[in-house]
């Protein structure tokens, strides 16, 4: 795959703009996917994945051989994502995924019966964890949710985020404790 | 016994911890305890559910953008248009004009520092690098909004717009002078500009930066910590700048 796109590029700069159409089709939907876990909402990640692909053709002469297309456009959509929460009076919404994934509700209720008090409860749960996760700064939400749902390294979030290591680091730890101390009065009851 | 701190805990749920936090885990009950309850914290953290694209998505994105896009040009003549004999002139040319231009940079280097020598050094500002002139300057900036972040009004949302936008023009360059730093092997510059740009990303970030933001900025990532730092490596600069035979240090 990565040689693959590697002579795609190639092609691309040689003028073939239609060869471009295979990178954006191989790689749209993990983009789509941390777009959407970033900003939060369906129609925001779209325009965050089109600007991704935009921007990344533009500056395909500056993409390095070394490294793969699919790592490079990553990064480019999540600061595409970064930028978009950045916004003033914009707001990243976060939906806790017990709501359209069944699968995960027996992770955050204990049981698996259709208890309507557990449902309130959960949903309550799922509130609580939205207004946590709006507290956080737009890099400390980043680093949390490429850290925490994207299982990325400290290395590829510090890239991602165009700060060095420690530092993403310590936005992650700081994500983690203030989600923490918000959602401590729940402990126990969930 | 010295417990785990949280932060170690944090690392050793993302599975980046060292050994020994490890192994003092499985030998201490408190902290297995607090492990427990820290993962189960975590892992009730479930992702958001992304909706699923369908297999025609990537085709979908494509013909929005594909009339956006605007062809690579050509190259008019690829290497593989060259005959062999026309490339090794043109290398050989280019071997010429490079020893040509390092020979006349010697010479000139020479011919200058002997007229600096006879004129006695009377001006010391022509030694110092202007690089170094040029740190000293980002770390005059960045001591300036940390005395700023310090004293500053939580309520003047003029001044905390402009402190924003200070840290946001300091972060860029702040970036470009640690990884030089980190190259030139300055573990003391290279902590202290990496502390500072995370204090400048967190201002620089938030879109709307509160009384609150600022008091935690200053509280969590112990801004006053680092205007010391700031102070001492601007005064190590200076003496770098005024010492007699300056060829130590990070060169930026």
């Amino acid at each position: 795959m990565q040689e693959n796109d590697h002579s795609v590029i190639r092609a691309v700069l040689a003028g073939d703009k239609e060869a471009y159409g295979a990178l954006v089709r191989a790689h749209s939907a993990t983009v789509f996917r941390v777009a959407f876990r970033i900003v939060g909402n369906e129609a925001d990640a779209e325009e965050i994945v089109q600007e991704a692909f935009l921007r990344g053709y533009q500056r395909l002469e500056s993409f390095e051989q070394r490294s793969t297309f699919g790592t490079w456009i990553y990064r480019i959509a999540v600061n595409c994502a970064l930028n978009r929460i950045n916004q003033p009076g914009i707001e990243a919404e976060y939906r806790p995924g017990e709501e359209s994934d069944p699968e995960e509700k027996t992770v955050q209720v204990a049981t698996k019966d259709a208890d309507p008090e557990r449902s309130l409860l959960s949903r309550e749960i799922s509130a609580a964890q939205e207004t946590a996760m709006r507290r956080l700064t737009p890099t400390e939400k980043t680093a949390f949710v490429l850290r925490h749902h994207e299982d990325r390294s400290m290395t590829e979030i510090a890239d991602a985020l165009g700060v060095a290591p420690n530092a993403a680091k310590q936005a992650v730890f700081r994500a983690v404790q203030k989600l923490r101390r918000e959602l401590a009065p729940l402990r126990g009851i969930a | 016994m010295k417990h785990l701190s949280e932060e170690e805990l944090i690392e050793l749920y993302y599975g980046e911890a060292a050994h020994p936090v490890s192994a003092h885990l499985e030998a201490c009950r408190e902290c297995t305890a607090q492990y427990v309850e820290l993962k189960q914290s975590l892992d009730a953290m479930r992702p958001a559910a992304a909706p699923q694209p369908s297999a025609q998505y990537g085709e979908r994105v494509w013909k929005a953008l594909k009339p956006q896009l605007i062809p690579y040009e050509k190259k008019a003549r690829g290497w593989r248009g060259w005959s062999q004999w026309r490339a090794a002139t043109l290398a050989l040319g280019c071997a010429m004009l490079l020893a040509a231009a390092f020979v006349g940079g010697r010479y000139w280097e020479r011919h200058t520092a002997k007229q600096d020598n006879a004129a006695g050094n009377r001006n010391p500002q022509t030694v110092q690098p202007t690089v170094l002139v040029v740190l000293t300057d980002h770390l005059d900036r960045t001591e300036r909004l940390l005395v700023a972040l310090e004293h500053a009004d939580s309520s003047d949302h003029v001044e905390n717009a402009q402190l924003q936008s200070e840290a946001r023009e300091l972060l860029a360059s702040n970036r470009l002078y640690r990884a030089t730093a980190s190259r030139s092997g300055d573990p003391a510059l290279t902590g202290a500009l990496d502390r500072l740009e995370g204090v400048l990303a967190e201002i620089a970030n938030n879109p709307n930066l509160t009384a609150e933001d600022l008091e935690r900025v200053r509280k969590e990532m112990n801004t006053q910590g680092i205007l010391f730092e700031i102070r001492v490596l601007k005064t190590r600069k200076a003496d770098e700048g005024n010492a007699p035979n300056h060829s130590g240090g990070a060169s930026i």
